[in-house]
């Protein structure tokens, strides 16, 4: 008899535990935030600079107790996958969390194939994801409601690059386009291609090549023998880095050349050292803009901050993932959303991003119909003495661009 | 005439790369018949040695060379004796999921230290280049050619006139036979997967000199390592020579006349046709069953 007693009592004990232990989980809510994201493979640095930036975010919102509704704090849970640079992967990890893991909200990894993907799959599920590293064009046209970018559109992030020859003297008067053949890259090389003929550059060479070729020296040549004043660069960090080594190898020397992207990647000007000055780079995002939210303070307090906490400054895409985040973060708030986050409540979430005009240290994010950022303008940068200096356009810049490019021989 | 000159400059050079790093694949795959996926890894490893030594201690890529060459001889000797000489006897399968299995250990773990960040190795004279008559030679690349030369050579010395590489040669024809006479074949065999990785790390460790490196860039310097041996015929080392000039001549000429995106395509339709018409290689002196 005693036993039994004894078994029962345990029983009795062991389920108030679990209820009130349930009670301290459920007292304390919070936020369930996932997203897939390339942290292996060919995209895996850029993909690890997304997560850095997430990461930033949540640390500063959950040190202030997480984000405020309604007078109460709900701190923010990251939750991230590694789609290995594998754009059907992301699609299924994206998959995972919103069916298995049962997040409440998303967010957008690195790279426009795997967003392009993943994005599809959070459209099915009525998920909003805001992405602030992808911009493919194809991205925006396909009539969805549910994805959002802080990022202009591909074809338009170049603009600053091939606008700069309205202040370059003499003018340049001829081009050459070269990219690899991904859809962010090819995209960029056609935004250079719309934007050059607009300001009168003749394009004497134009030409896609697959991301994986070894041997940049042989294409080099070829545009080299047609001596273009500029060479434009559809990149990423790994092409950017490859097109400057081959350049001084084969002793190709433009008045200027200019990534889509890469060189704003600390490791660019870190590997390259001397060889990366003169290089121009599009980005969306400076330091010195005069730009600022209550969250992360100005553009500069950011990039301090940033520094602070990875000991590097961050890159564009880096402030446009951290502004995505705070961009959902406003419109929970605005709604009074709490977690565990419902169907309807996302479905209003969506709602309210498309009307949204939010300031934040990155500049305005004003989501257009398509769901491309559309109030902001793109800039170019230049490193100048070892580091990014903002270029163009000129209300803007910190520096005058330096131009003609010196050549190698004279370095 | 004279981008018909750079290109072809530009295609025996990248072919003296592509005979350096898949020397060793051909020694290994004619004396063991092991294909062995992870030598892209030991690129990346001799890559990473120099790397490493010139980052923190600022030793000059080229004297890291002798020291690429002893890691590496010493992790190929020992991976050999200890765990592929296990499956030397299994079928083929066996031994490719084996290096395919030590592919993606080296590899993972090598991203798990290492982090996924790209790296070049840009010394005060990165990209110099000797300009001929308009034709420019890169001198880093220049001195990967003279290592394939080198290493080429030195191989057909070693194997044709020294105790030890007679020994080679005579486990790679028959091994019963050679056990017979008096050879170590456990020794032989892990020597000769020693010697083929030191080549291999001395010229990754070239190759960062002049391109981006990372943890994962292994798999497609496995591939064209691969190509390379068919094309210049099976376990013949100074194929590897042959092999490797003709396809970096092929793909630089396509790169230069046709598309870059070509390059890539034509490799492999070359490949197809060398095994079909010539399947002991250019040379003919391919193992070919």
């Amino acid at each position: 008899m005693g036993l039994k007693r004894g078994v029962s009592f345990g029983a009795i004990l062991l389920c108030c535990l679990i209820v009130s232990t349930h009670g301290i989980a459920s007292g304390q809510q919070k936020f369930r935030i996932g997203y897939a994201d390339p942290l292996t493979g060919t995209f895996g640095r850029d993909g690890n600079l997304v997560k850095d930036a997430y990461n930033f975010w949540a640390e500063l919102i959950n040190a202030k107790g997480g984000i405020e509704v309604k007078g109460k704090r709900y701190p923010v849970e990251l939750t991230v996958i590694d789609d290995k640079s594998n754009a059907a992967e992301n699609a299924k990890f994206t998959e995972k969390l919103i069916t298995e893991d049962k997040v409440d909200l998303i967010l957008g990894g690195f790279g426009s194939d795997s967003v392009f993907a993943g994005s599809a799959v959070a459209e099915k599920y009525k998920y909003p994801l805001i992405s602030g590293a992808a911009s493919s064009d194809k991205l925006f046209e396909r009539g969805f409601k549910y994805y959002f970018s802080t990022l202009g559109k591909a074809t338009e992030e170049v603009r600053g690059c091939v606008d700069i020859v309205q202040i370059l003297s003499p003018k340049p008067r001829t081009g050459a386009i070269i990219g690899s053949d991904i859809l962010f890259t090819s995209l960029a090389a056609e935004g250079y291609k719309k934007y050059a003929v607009q300001d009168g550059i003749e394009i004497v060479h134009f030409e896609l090549f697959p991301i994986t070729l070894q041997d940049y020296n042989s294409i080099l040549v070829k545009v080299k023998q047609k001596n273009p004043d500029l060479l434009f660069v559809g990149s990423h960090l790994m092409v950017a880095m490859k097109t400057v080594q081959g350049m001084k190898e084969i002793d190709f020397s433009p008045k200027m050349v200019a990534f889509s992207y890469g060189p704003t990647v600390p490791d660019f000007i870190k590997n390259l050292g001397k060889d990366s000055e003169y290089v121009v780079a599009a980005s969306e995002w400076a330091p010195n803009l005069p730009y600022q939210d209550p969250l992360f303070g100005t553009a500069r307090e950011f990039n301090e901050n940033y520094y602070k906490k990875y000991g590097r400054y961050p890159d564009y895409v880096e402030a446009a993932s951290a502004a995505g985040a705070y961009a959902l973060q406003a419109a929970v708030q605005k709604l009074g959303i709490t977690p565990p986050v419902k169907e309807e409540d996302r479905v209003r979430l969506m709602e309210e991003l498309h009307r949204q005009h939010l300031m934040t240290f990155y500049g305005v994010v004003k989501f257009g119909a398509d769901g491309a950022n559309e109030a902001h303008p793109p800039v170019a940068v230049q490193v100048q003495n070892g580091k990014l200096v903002n270029v163009f356009p000129k209300e803007a810049a910190e520096a005058v661009p330096w131009y003609p490019m010196k050549p190698w021989k004279e370095r | 005439m004279l981008l018909f000159l750079q290109s072809l400059m530009n295609g025996l050079l990248l072919g003296g790369i592509y005979a350096a790093y898949s020397a060793g694949f051909s020694l290994i795959f004619g004396v063991m018949g092991v294909i062995n996926i992870f030598h892209g890894e030991m690129v990346m490893l001799g890559a990473f040695l120099t790397y490493w030594l010139f980052t923190l201690f600022h030793v000059d890529p080229f004297l890291t060379l002798p020291l690429s060459f002893f890691s590496l001889f010493l992790l190929g000797y020992l991976v050999q004796r200890f765990v592929i000489h296990r499956v030397v006897d299994a079928p083929p399968m066996i031994s490719y999921i084996l290096t395919f299995g030590i592919h993606l250990i080296i590899a993972y773990t090598a991203l798990w230290v290492w982090t996924a960040d790209f790296r070049t190795v840009t010394t005060s004279y990165s990209g110099w280049n000797a300009d001929l008559g308009g034709v420019i030679i890169p001198y880093a690349r220049l001195a990967t050619f003279g290592l394939a030369l080198a290493v080429v050579a030195g191989l057909y010395f070693l194997l044709n006139k020294t105790e030890a590489g007679r020994a080679i040669q005579a486990t790679a024809q028959d091994e019963e036979l050679a056990r017979l006479m008096g050879v170590n074949i456990t020794q032989t065999f892990a020597l000769t997967f020693g010697l083929g990785a030191a080549i291999t790390g001395v010229a990754g460790s070239l190759i960062s000199t002049y391109f981006v490196i990372f943890p994962q860039m292994g798999l497609p310097y496995t591939i064209i390592a691969f190509c390379v041996v068919v094309l210049g015929g099976m376990g013949y080392v100074p194929g590897a020579l042959w092999g490797g000039l003709i396809l970096g001549v092929v793909q630089s000429l396509t790169a230069t006349y046709l598309n870059a995106g070509l390059s890539g395509a034509l490799t492999f339709i070359l490949l197809f046709i060398v095994l079909i018409v010539r399947p002991a290689g250019i040379a003919g002196k391919g193992i070919v069953d």
